[in-house]
């Protein structure tokens, strides 16, 4: 409906005026928001010497890289960012797998209990954790003993994936079926037409379809799998196994008093999830966009 | 569950290793049955869990797994976990796949777990290891109620009043005379006069706490009040608990501010600091004084906790036992087994000395010959006592001692004047516990 | 494989052949039951073990206990109300701080004013850190001999006490959480205004109505479905709150909350159900936000 608006001088100003001043206050913000990070990176740039001689407040004289390569090399960091990795992407891969196979059969076939899988799973996510934990390592043990094996899911990186992909693919199943329905139906029913079995229509025609939600997920599933750290605390009961954001633990009570190796561990442990942020802003926000709104 | 069994009449001290015990020749062997476990060990792989202690513990466990690899052939993988979370999950850890051999601590947690099947039974290595060992650790490491031991017991170290001499002197007391009730609340009050804490405690993880309550019950009502209590013989709600109390209440002005946000360490560093009068603890941070300087080393000293009743005058203390234990679903037990003795036995102990331990050994073959002044004044104030106890978490129930016990005395500590509340919720708790 | 279309269509249209009805099987299949086996399976076992005493062990050991466990915890336990305070205040902080706050802050960044890709950005920064790192980073700046008490002049002696404070910790886990929080929902609110029609604003602008009124009257009202998620989201948020706590503080004495009371029973070194009947009262507490949000989202499937 818009028309050419005219609006007076004096209410354009006042808005800029106001925006300006909001814009400074939310900038402000910004920086404190911002300042436990900045705090943390500056610690580990700082030489452990200088702190213990001149306090934590004192102007810097040397700034080392020396905290990171004794992070590395000391706290076996190498270890667990290759565990978290190892633990990482077989969840994320195999949790948009099997939530996009659920979506398919529920959005693009018309079963009875659609509705009811789609509520088992979009709940299901929503449990705390703590209600299942517990009976989850049991579990493990007993089906391990049933095999012959305890580790074959205990202490195992098999387990944790698997309890990764169960607490996720619920939400991974919302979000796809939302996106699915957007699809429009004669796709696939031009698909059946040609001659497609179920098969190839999920693998040929509807998963091309479904790259743009696939990047965006795949982007908030890898930041939340590799940032969780209680699972692993659990059901890992070899520290060399674990991934880094669990192995913070021990370290941080190994290091307690030496802050600026400790921070420059952290910071390593943080850099993945925030690199790909920057990197891959855009799929971020889209997946949230698909896993917050319908329609 | 009788959980009461569990808790041993420890009557006789461990005296005999503990008061300059005499030297066994320093090239004892073991017994003959570990030789032949020796030959059977040959090329297996024994893995081992170093529990917290940061790099001394690392070069400790090192040296100690290097000499049992010499002498057996077996090879020790070690790692080392963080103290806390092992502690926290162990009964899942037990049950998971453990590592065959590990550090633990005698008392309830070796006996409880020994009973569930969960941990080894260490009957025929403490047999080989019994000349040298005190018959008051044997009993210390065997559970009441399967007669068997579960734990070979290493190291133990003495809870006491702990303070800087120079500090004492400097407010017009003699250091070596803080021997009752008055002359410690003599040394809290002029040492606040100064400016300074009087007496300081760290509550965060809401066991510190325990050692104080421990010694005032034991020096209040007597050692078999306080283990009748913990076993629920006698009541929480009873006038002679309110008594002990009523003592700890009187600390509370010259605590700290910060009680609730400091643990071990944070009251190590006010002592450290020299801005705090005393403390009551465990000598194990004193390793952190020497690192820090000799002199301040050398100013450190402990005491029993001063007499209140001279009825019991200072015949108790708390002195936690530590030993090896041996996980029942490791993938190699005998091996476990073997490396457990290995850390128990003379040989390993000199190892472990000679790789920096500071800890006291209930060996007999334990040399405290050379020993400095202060480690002979922990030996002293062990000697003082008559009767031990291993700490409130490890002489009461898992299930009683940390969920109940340990708020309630922080409760305690932030409101004194909930006292009664407090106690007849902890009798409640204590009754409602399940028991068969 | 072509055949006549009709035929085709007709075939597709009423049945599946028999692969291709195993196949949607196995597709439905296989997740459901690794959903059903990791989820459902263990929360319905920890319900039943709510009921009976047991150390956790020997499955022999297990004794009935009906209802004792759940008495014990409103009976006699201080903590239990404790707990149920903290999480209660950290519901309400989050409802009426924290994600007005968000919601405000998308508000602006979604008018463009300068700068906002960059502030977008910043806010958001706290949710991609993991709760590992979060602790660790805010120990840097509250714990005795950090940056906070080196601020005030105080090092390790006299440090203020701030998680032992109850006076204070309190806020100070809050803001912890919220710093957190405040991003998340800012971002959530942002995806969805960008579906609000810009000529209603702009139109609404022209009419005279300040910024707050265009917010109340326009913004607000088209946003409902979304406001719902919000709140649904902030309030299970709210009583999920665990990790960070548990990094802090490890035992659930000083600020006790559900799922830390949980896991304190549960596990450790003192194993009862009671950690069970914890973790069943935290899950009927969940369960009214659960629903509401599954009704929410699937308004239209359910009619």
């Amino acid at each position: 409906m818009s028309t050419a608006v005219v609006q007076s001088a004096e209410y354009r100003n006042n808005q800029k005026r106001k925006d300006t001043f909001i814009s400074i206050f939310i900038g402000f913000f910004a920086f404190v928001w911002v300042f436990p990070i900045l705090w943390t990176v500056w610690t580990s740039l700082r030489p452990y010497n200088d702190i213990i001689s001149y306090g934590i407040f004192s102007w810097p004289r040397h700034i080392t890289l020396d905290n990171y390569i004794n992070a590395i090399r000391e706290m076996k960091i190498g270890v667990y960012l290759l565990n978290s990795l190892i633990v990482t992407v077989p969840s994320v891969i195999l949790t948009l797998f099997f939530g996009s196979l659920v979506a398919f059969v529920v959005t693009r076939y018309q079963y009875k209990f659609n509705l009811w899988i789609l509520l088992l799973f979009t709940a299901g996510n929503m449990l705390p954790i703590v209600l299942t934990y517990i009976p989850v390592f049991w579990m493990f043990i007993w089906v391990g003993e049933l095999f012959g094996n305890r580790n074959l899911l205990y202490n195992n990186y098999g387990g944790l994936i698997l309890v990764h992909v169960g607490f996720q693919v619920g939400f991974a199943t919302f979000v796809l079926s939302s996106y699915m329905k957007t699809i429009p139906k004669e796709i696939s029913e031009s698909a059946t037409i040609d001659g497609a079995n179920v098969f190839r229509h999920y693998w040929n025609v509807i998963l091309p379809l479904l790259r743009p939600a696939l990047a965006a997920l795949s982007v908030l599933m890898t930041t939340w799998i590799y940032n969780e750290f209680f699972w692993a605390l659990v059901l890992m009961s070899d520290d060399s196994k674990r991934p880094i954001t669990s192995a913070l633990r021990r370290l941080q009570g190994q290091y307690v008093t030496d802050f600026n190796l400790l921070a420059a561990g952290a910071i390593i442990a943080a850099a993945p999830t925030v690199i790909m942020f920057f990197v891959l802003r855009k799929q971020f926000i889209a997946g949230l966009t698909l896993g917050s709104t319908k329609g | 569950m009788s959980e009461e069994k569990n808790i041993v009449s420890r009557r006789s001290v461990l005296k005999g290793a503990a008061v300059g015990g005499a030297a066994l020749a320093a090239g004892s062997t073991l017994s003959a049955g570990t030789a032949d476990a020796a030959t059977r060990l040959k090329g297996s792989t024994v893995k081992w869990t170093t529990r917290g202690g940061g790099a001394t513990g690392d070069a400790i466990a090192k040296a100690v797994n290097d000499a049992f690899t010499k002498k057996t052939g077996a090879k020790v993988v070690a790692q080392q976990v963080n103290s806390d979370d092992f502690q926290n999950n162990f009964a899942q850890i037990m049950q998971g796949s453990p590592d065959d051999a590990f550090g633990w601590m005698a008392g309830y947690r070796s006996n409880h777990f020994g009973e569930m099947g969960l941990l080894a039974d260490l009957t025929r290595e403490i047999g080989h290891l019994k000349a040298n060992l005190p018959t008051a650790a044997i009993k210390g490491s065997t559970s009441p109620v399967s007669k068997k031991p579960y734990i070979l017991p290493t190291t133990y170290y003495p809870w006491g009043l702990h303070y800087r001499k120079s500090m004492v002197k400097d407010i017009g007391m003699n250091p070596e005379k803080i021997n009752n009730w008055d002359d410690f609340v003599k040394l809290m009050t002029l040492t606040q006069k100064k400016g300074l804490v009087g007496y300081s405690l760290g509550a965060k993880g809401g066991w510190e706490a325990m050692g104080t309550f421990d010694i005032l019950n034991a020096r209040i009502n007597g050692y078999k009040y306080h283990i009748d209590l913990l076993n629920g013989r006698a009541k929480w709600t009873d006038a002679r608990t309110k008594e002990t109390f009523k003592y700890f209440a009187q600390l509370i002005p010259f605590m700290n501010d910060n009680v609730m946000d400091i643990s071990w360490d944070g009251m190590r560093d006010l002592l450290l600091q020299k801005k705090t009068g005393a403390m009551m603890m465990g000598s194990w941070f004193a390793n952190d004084f020497k690192a820090k300087s000799q002199a301040d080393y050398d100013d450190l000293w402990v005491v029993p906790f001063p007499e209140i009743n001279p009825k019991f005058g200072v015949d108790t203390i708390d002195a936690p036992l530590d030993g090896i234990s041996v996980a029942a679903n490791g993938k190699n037990v005998s091996g476990g087994k073997a490396l457990a003795e290995f850390w128990a036995s003379p040989e390993g102990i000199a190892q472990a000395v000679k790789a920096g331990d500071t800890n006291i050994y209930v060996s007999k073959s334990f040399d405290t010959s050379s020993y400095d002044a202060f480690n002979k004044q922990k030996l002293a104030v062990l000697a003082a006592a008559k009767n031990i106890m291993f700490f409130l978490d490890r002489d009461a129930r898992g299930d009683f001692a940390g969920p109940i016990v340990g708020p309630a005395i922080q409760n305690f500590i932030k409101k004194p004047a909930d006292i009664n509340k407090i106690l007849e919720n902890m009798q409640a708790q204590w009754d409602a516990l399940p028991k068969n | 494989m072509k055949l006549a279309a009709t035929v085709q269509k007709k075939r597709s249209r009423r049945s599946l052949s028999k692969t291709d009805r195993f196949t949607l099987a196995t597709f439905v299949g296989i997740p459901t039951l690794l959903q059903i086996i990791l989820l459902w399976v263990p929360a319905v076992v920890t319900i039943i073990l709510s009921f009976t005493y047991w150390n956790g062990i020997r499955l022999k050991d297990i004794q009935w206990a009906g209802i004792q466990n759940y008495k014990n915890i409103f009976v006699n336990n201080p903590l239990f109300y404790q707990a149920l305070k903290n999480n209660a205040i950290w519901l309400a902080f989050f409802v009426v701080i924290a994600t007005p706050l968000g919601i405000l802050l998308a508000y602006q960044i979604d008018r463009g004013i300068k700068g906002h890709a960059f502030f977008e950005s910043i806010y958001y920064l706290p949710v991609v850190l993991s709760l590992a790192v979060i602790g660790i980073i805010w120990n840097f700046m509250l714990q005795p001999g950090g940056f906070v008490q080196g601020l005030m002049g105080r090092d390790i002696g006299n440090a203020i006490s701030i998680w032992g404070n109850p006076k204070i910790n309190t806020w100070v886990i809050l803001g912890i959480a919220s710093w957190r929080h405040i991003g998340y929902i800012m971002l959530l609110y942002l995806s969805g205004l960008k579906s609000v029609d810009p000529a209603l604003k702009e139109a609404a602008a022209i009419d005279g109505a300040t910024d707050w009124e265009i917010f109340r009257k326009i913004i607000l009202p088209t946003m409902q479905p979304v406001n719902i998620i919000i709140v649904v989201i902030t309030l299970i948020e709210s009583l999920r709150a665990f990790d960070l706590v548990y990094i802090i503080y490890g035992s659930p004495t000083i600020f006790p909350l559900l799922n830390l009371l949980v896991f304190q029973n549960f596990a450790g070194q003192g194993i009862s159900m009671k950690g069970a009947a914890y973790a069943v009262i935290l899950l009927l507490l969940c369960i009214v936000p659960i629903i509401t949000y599954l009704r929410i989202s699937f308004q239209e499937d359910i009619k």
